[in-house]
Formats: structure tokens, sequence, C-alpha cells
């Protein structure tokens, strides 16, 4: 009976360390800033570049899907870059489309960023949008070349931060997809986007 | 950059390019803020078909050509004529500075253009970035579109590739106001050739990144002028960016007479800025002077 009542209350113990655990862990997730969401990203990506030749294209695809998928809102992504033509969707094709533009922004990474020449980032200003997003500025520094600009847009997501859009030189990546995203959707329908999608990727794969 | 190298100087151009401005002026009345792909580029089936010229054009004419030129000429060389017509333009950089009342900013690059063409040899080498006079971009379109004149239709023309009913204008006379464009098509072509050569890198990306190359070319070019023109102070309140939710943005398009307040802002900002870059102007030419100095002994 005694031993019952020890092996409860260890139960009981375990219960509650675990809550008290799992709870900080959920705080410190909540707690991870738009700030460090970046910097781990670009960590992340600079960590891929420098072991890029070893790892070779599926080596880094692999790496950098988790950085990605971890730090993007790939979803929302997706949404946008098809901007109204995304309600015309039936839930396939917008499950479709989700997953091939999400391998696509993978590979396009895994393609560019493939080897290290001692490239950083270098973080310069925070800042708050009005509709309660974040904007990190930063920039790559790239030995004997102009630095590039890079601002970072966030939206919260649940508890956590994620990167919506990328804006490099004042040119965003996310208004350059859903031009050209429309564009297609319009001229030539839904197959064909994902097909040259595909395309894309498997060129990229190629290499 | 692509743009520039077939939106260079040739004077032959020049003639097409008049031609075009009238039908062009007609166009350029709308200033709202949100548009939609057909407002922006009204003429899309004639700039496309112009875009496929172009490729064509650059293609098997002046890829060939670029590519002899790359073998025969070692870098050094290259990066030194593209210098010397750099620093040809930095005239019309400190032209445009005046003109959009960037005092401080003129100051620099009047000393940045002083000391290219004196210590850097007539320009062929940029001593002025490595003592901190970084290079700016400034010209007659950027001036015009702080003056708070509309953008105008997208256009591509032949040869030249992408440029706005605005951008035309500017063209011209970015044209009249540099050196080069006076001395003869041999130092042009020069000019020309060394612009595509340099562009490689860039032209890849558009192949590699696109689905649709005309439209990310299209996107990229008036991102990039934008970007000029406000001094990369635009991204926030470019609409295209919120990714809140793309019914908003839909919904700002609906409303039509949206005058671009950015615009007239900025440009009121720009006037009241004046007076405080005059006093900064004296200090800046003090401070190229200075810079000058050491570099000089």
């Amino acid at each position: 009976m005694l031993n019952m009542l020890k092996n409860k209350s260890i139960a009981a113990f375990l219960c509650l360390f675990l809550l008290v655990v799992s709870f900080n862990a959920a705080q410190a997730a909540q707690e991870e800033s738009a700030k460090q969401v970046v910097e781990k990203f670009q960590a992340d990506l600079i960590a891929v570049m420098k072991q890029g030749k070893e790892l070779g294209f599926k080596g880094r695809y692999d790496k950098l899907e988790a950085a990605i998928t971890k730090s993007h809102d790939l979803n929302k992504i997706a949404r946008v870059a098809v901007g109204k033509e995304w309600e015309k969707l039936s839930n396939e094709q917008q499950q479709k489309l989700v997953d091939v533009f999400s391998r696509l922004s993978i590979a396009s990474y895994a393609y560019n960023f493939k080897d290290f020449s001692g490239e950083s980032f270098k973080f310069a200003s925070e800042e708050e949008t009005t509709r309660g997003g974040a904007v990190i500025h930063a920039y790559l520094l790239i030995p004997n070349e102009k630095d590039v600009k890079f601002d970072y847009m966030l939206k919260k997501k649940g508890d956590s931060w994620r990167i919506n859009n990328i804006i490099a030189d004042g040119v965003s990546d996310l208004a350059l997809k859903r031009s050209e995203y429309a564009s297609i959707l319009e001229r030539d329908g839904f197959d064909a986007l994902i097909t040259k999608i595909n395309e894309k990727i498997d060129h990229y794969a190629k290499q | 950059m692509y743009h520039k190298a077939k939106k260079n100087k040739i004077l032959t151009a020049l003639s097409v390019l008049c031609c075009t401005s009238v039908l062009v002026l007609s166009g350029c009345a709308t200033t709202t803020t949100a548009k939609t792909s057909s407002e922006i580029d009204p003429y899309e089936d004639f700039n496309r078909s112009m875009y496929s010229f172009n490729e064509t054009l650059d293609e098997y004419v002046a890829e060939p050509i670029v590519d002899v030129y790359n073998w025969i000429t070692p870098t050094f060389v290259q990066t030194g004529i593209g210098n010397f017509f750099s620093n040809l333009k930095d005239i019309n950089v400190v032209i445009n500075d005046m003109l959009q009342a960037k005092f401080l900013q003129s100051g620099e690059d009047t000393g940045r253009f002083l000391l290219n063409t004196t210590i850097g040899l007539g320009g062929l080498f940029d001593v002025a970035t490595e003592v901190g006079l970084e290079k700016h971009e400034e010209d007659f379109d950027q001036t015009f579109a702080v003056w708070g004149i509309p953008q105008g239709p997208y256009l591509v023309l032949p040869v030249l590739g992408p440029t706005t009913g605005r951008g035309i204008s500017g063209t011209i006379l970015d044209t009249a106001a540099n050196p080069a464009s006076y001395v003869g098509y041999p130092i042009q072509a020069l000019s020309l050739l060394n612009e595509r050569a340099n562009a490689e890198s860039t032209l890849k990306v558009v192949d590699e990144a696109a689905l649709d190359p005309y439209v990310f070319t299209r996107e990229a070019f008036l991102q990039m002028r934008k970007n000029l023109i406000t001094d990369g102070k635009s991204t926030l309140t470019d609409d295209t960016l919120d990714t809140d939710d793309s019914k908003a943005a839909d919904k700002n398009s609906k409303s039509s007479i949206n005058i671009d307040p950015a615009g007239f802002k900025q440009a009121s900002d720009k006037f009241s800025n004046a007076e405080k870059s005059f006093n900064a102007t004296a200090r800046a030419f003090k401070a190229a002077s200075d810079k000058l100095e050491p570099s000089a002994k």
C-alpha cells in the first residue's frame, strides 16, 4: 500500500515535472523574437554554405528543408504568391501548390547557396509594422563586393515568428513571385504553373 | 546590369526614343498607388514581342561578341573601362543630386569625380570608393520621380530594353549630360560592350530564377527603379509587401482615386531638408578635401 502510494507520488511528480518542462519549452518558443528567428535561419544558411561542397545538392536540400520550414511561413507565402486566384483553387490544388512551392523555395536556396567565400550576415535594425508584423534589416557582407541589404518581413504564426517575405536591395521576392504566378495562372492556367515550377526544381537538382 | 547595358546611349536609338516618347506621354496621367499589372503594363503584347526580339538579338549578336571580348580582355582592363565610363556618368549624378536637393550627396559626388579624374587617372581607377566616397546612382528619371511626375507605362524598347514613359525622357537628358555621348561610335560601342559583359551574372539570375522571364524582368526593373528613387526607403510603404491577407490588398487596389501620398510627402521632405543640406554640404566639401589630402600624399 505504501509502495503504491509511493509509486503514485512518483508518477504525479513525473507528470508535474513534464508539465513544467514542456511549459518552459513552450514559453521559450514563444519568447523567441523575430530577430532570433532570422538570425537562426541566417546561421543555418551560412553553416550549409560552409559545408556546401561536401553535402552536395541533396545534403544541402535536407539541411535547408528543416531550417526553412522552421523559420518561414511557406503556406502563407504560397497563398499570397497566387493572390486572389487562391480562392478559385480546389483544396487539392491548394495543397499541391503549397507542396511544390515549398520544394521550389528550398531547392533554390540549395542551388544558390552552394559554397562559402567568407560571407556573413550583419544585423542592422528592427522595426514593427502597423499591422503587428516585424521587419529585420540586415546586410549580407560579401568580401570585395558591395553589401547586399536584406529586409526580412515577419508575422506571428501562433506563438512563433515566421518570415513571409525577403527584400534584397529593394527587390521583394514575394512581389516578384506574385506577378509571375498571377501572369502564368492568367495566361496558361494552374497546371502550367505547377509544370513550370517542377521544371525549375529539376533544373536546380541537376547541378 | 542588364537593362543598363541595353538602355545605353546609342545615338541612333535616340530617334526611336523621340518617336516613342510622343506615343508614351499620352498615356501617363494616372497616379494610383496599387495598380494592377495591366495598368502598369498596358502595352504588354507589344512589350513581350520587343522582349523576345531583344533576347534573340542578345543571343545571336551581343553574346557572341561579349564572349570574344571576355576572352581577349583581362578582368582588370574591363574594370578600368567600366570605371572610366562610370566616372563620366558621375557628372550626371552630381547634376541630379542638385536637382533633387541632395546637397550633401552632391558634395560627396563632386569630390568623387574630382578624385577619380585626377588621382584615379582620368577615371580608370575608382580610388574614391576606397577612401569611403561610395558611388551613388542618380539620373533624370529619378529626379522627375522626386518632382512628382508619374511613372507612365512600362515599355520595352528595341535594343535599349526596359524603361517607362518617364524613363524615356530621363534617358534623353542623361544621354545629353554624358560626355561619352559626344565622342563617336567606337567609344560608345566599347561602353555598351563592357556593360553587357558585366551584366553576365545578372542575366544568369534571370535565366535561373524566373518562371516567366518577361514578368520577372519587368517586376525586378520597376522595383529596382523604385528603390533608387526613394533611396531604399520605399520598402515598408509598398503595398505588395503586405502579406496580411491578399484580400486587403485587393480591396486597396479597387479604390481608384488614390493619389500617391508617398510621392508628395517625399518631395516636400526633400525641400524642407534642403536648408539643412546646405550646411551639411559645406561639411561634405571639407570632408572630401580631407579625404583627398592623405591619399594625395
